[in-house]
């Protein structure tokens, strides 16, 4: 649904809480393992990461690049180092420990998958990775881009990443439940799915995974304390990572 | 024929030889776009865009093309291009007026939800803004037809359409073509160049183009030009109708495989990496030809008065269409509602049938009574009026 957005106040002050607690916040706000725990059928699948595999296999290091918009710059855990591409890399690194894998954050708050793709050149292509992880789709929902536009940009943007040989997972939208009963995230997550299944490119159901969590109160997304707000994110954040690192753990044997 | 009447055209007296098939398919157009706007909801797969590539809003901008001809041409006639002018931008005027209703509906439902943003995981996306940010703009953009969220987006190239179809309805009058090429010409021209129109906020863009939706439109009242004056090219139909079948059917298979698709990953989907997505803002060819198919086979085998129309089950759905407007803004509230009760109160089966009955129910009810007030109003009153007399609907 179009033009739906919060007043700018509150996210400013939300934004002075984030960086208040981000600096007096114990280090290691990791999830228990548990609370990560999805029902199987949510990441069950084994896509293809022919790349990075061969790259791990050669024990020659490997990058991967992860675009994307605020969850993937960690801006609501306060810190680059609690986002899920950090938490990601530290986990590659204890279950490949012998190869070298390098997890760049190229997340940009509040950009459309449009104003992403514009900086695959600068900030994808550029860095030379073997993996891509695009987190897309939130502001698209938000703004109430045309659906068809939405769904060309993506399936541009994962032409280009297969053209340049770079193996590509895309990420779709965070859910809460109050978010959703104001924006109609369905349609663009069928088009965001879509775009994967046609190109064959895995999507992490981040979605479903949190109405999950949020249906068994793992998680509350919803009523927050101020206090508990970047605690919840980073939390949130290391699940991805986990999940992320699951897939990449099944697809290089 | 005989013109479908309802808001959306000058009060007639209902008629025995009334084309039903104008009001039931604007009736089911209806229902679907009341179920479209539900996200999440099983009924989605069984609306018109399951068994074509278009859906409810070519259905809806062809017959409302179609009734207008009929009724305004034949205000041109009697009355003259002035009278006949005027009608049309009252008409406007009307959806217009529905148009800030639905604002309305939309400013009461972010108002309410806007809590959601005390969200830790949401509030930097969110913080993007317009309506709440920038409201003193993101209204007047409202009033100017500039803004258009989620269902406010349709009624505004209702309105634009309506604006320039007295020169549409002149131009039909001396010839069919002179309405019909300028049309094309500027539909081919969306479609090579991919020209928009700028919306608001800026970046943006009208939801449906005018300039590619203004063809579908400029058809319908090319249409029902032909139909009032029994020139319909009855050959031309004959002749249509093999290659609409071969079309229909297999537009049918190609889109029912999607939708086994998407339940089943095993299913495969047959050409949609090649023809997906089909893109419905400037109305690319695939749905134009799509819903002509369909045209042809009802304008074939559909007669105007078919038993399956007058039939006590069709009833709610006739009415429905009969008085669109009102109806259409009924199922974006319901719609709306629906939604927030899913999301907010519980997202299961039995809440999810229940939206949808209730919504459809509560639509069929209203289109009765409307029309019963309708009725109730022509009836010619016992003693007369001194001056006067019979009303229409008040909309004349």
């Amino acid at each position: 649904m179009g033009g739906r957005r919060n007043s700018a106040v509150p996210a400013a002050i939300a934004l002075a809480g984030f960086l208040a607690a981000a600096s007096v916040a114990p280090p290691g706000m990791a999830a228990e393992p548990d609370e990560c725990a999805t029902p199987p059928e949510l990441t069950e699948a084994s896509p293809q990461l022919p790349r990075l595999a061969a790259r791990l296999k050669a024990h020659q290091p490997a990058k991967i690049v992860a675009i994307g918009g605020a969850s993937t710059i960690g801006q609501a855990a306060g810190s680059p180092d609690l986002s899920y591409p950090h938490q990601l890399e530290q986990i590659l690194a204890q279950d490949f420990p012998d190869a070298s894998i390098t997890v760049v954050n190229k997340g940009v708050p509040r950009q459309s998958a449009r104003q992403n793709l514009e900086r695959f050149p600068t900030d994808v292509f550029a860095e030379d990775p073997v993996m891509a992880i695009w987190e897309t789709g939130i502001n698209d929902a938000v703004r109430g881009t045309d659906i068809d536009d939405f769904a060309e940009t993506l399936q541009s943007g994962v032409d280009q990443l297969k053209n340049r040989a770079i193996d590509t997972v895309l990420i779709d939208m965070q859910f809460s439940r109050s978010a959703t009963a104001l924006i109609n995230f369905d349609e663009y997550l069928k088009a965001l799915h879509r775009v994967g299944d046609v190109a064959e490119v895995y999507v992490l159901p981040r979605f479903e995974m949190m109405r999950y969590w949020s249906e068994q109160n793992v998680f509350d997304f919803d009523d927050v304390a101020p206090a508990d707000r970047t605690a919840l994110a980073a939390r949130v954040y290391d699940c991805l990572a986990q999940k992320l690192s699951q897939i990449i753990r099944r697809a290089v044997p | 024929m005989q013109a479908s009447t309802g808001p959306s055209t000058p009060a007639q007296a209902p008629s025995a030889s009334r084309d039903l098939r104008l009001d039931f398919f604007r009736g089911v157009a209806l229902i679907c776009i009341f179920v479209d706007h539900i996200p999440e909801n099983y009924l989605n797969s069984f609306t018109l865009s399951a068994v074509g590539f278009f859906d409810a809003a070519e259905v809806f901008i062809f017959i409302s093309g179609f009734t207008a001809a009929l009724v305004y041409g034949r205000a041109l006639a009697q009355r003259g291009a002035l009278i006949a002018t005027v009608q049309v931008l009252r008409r406007a005027w009307q959806l217009y007026v529905a148009h800030i209703f639905l604002f309305v509906i939309f400013i009461a439902e972010v108002s309410y939800t806007v809590r959601a943003f005390n969200n830790p995981m949401y509030n930097e996306e969110m913080g993007v803004g317009d309506f709440l940010e920038h409201p003193h703009i993101a209204v007047v953009q409202a009033l100017i037809l500039q803004f258009q969220p989620t269902f406010l987006d349709i009624l505004p190239l209702y309105i634009v359409l309506l604006l320039i179809f007295p020169l549409v309805l002149i131009a039909l009058r001396h010839n069919v073509w002179l309405a019909f090429v300028p049309s094309a010409l500027i539909y081919l021209v969306v479609q090579i160049s991919g020209v928009d129109m700028p919306a608001y906020p800026p970046g943006s863009v009208w939801t449906f183009n005018p300039l590619a939706w203004q063809f579908l439109f400029v058809l319908g009242a090319v249409l029902g030009r032909t139909d009032a004056h029994r020139r319909g090219p009855a050959d031309l139909l004959l002749l249509a109708v093999p290659p609409a079948v071969v079309i229909a059917l297999a537009v049918l298979v190609i889109r029912l495989s999607w939708t086994f698709h998407g339940i089943y990953e095993g299913f495969p989907a047959l050409f949609l990496r090649q023809l997906w997505p089909i893109n419905k803002g400037n109305l690319a060819p695939l749905r134009l030809i799509s819903f002509f198919a369909l045209f042809v086979l009802v304008a074939r085998w559909v007669p105007p008065r078919a038993w399956f129309l007058r039939a006590a089950a069709a009833r709610p759905v006739v009415l429905c269409g009969s008085h669109s407007l009102e109806i259409f803004c009924l199922s974006i509230l319901l719609s709306a509602l629906g939604h927030f009760l899913m999301s907010e109160v519980a997202a299961g089966f039995p809440m999810q049938l229940a939206v949808n009955v209730v919504g459809i129910a509560a639509m069929c009810l209203t289109a009765a009574v409307l029309d019963w007030y309708r009725a109730m109003q022509r009836e010619p009153l016992t003693p007369p009026m001194p001056a006067g007399g019979e009303r229409g609907d008040g909309e004349n």
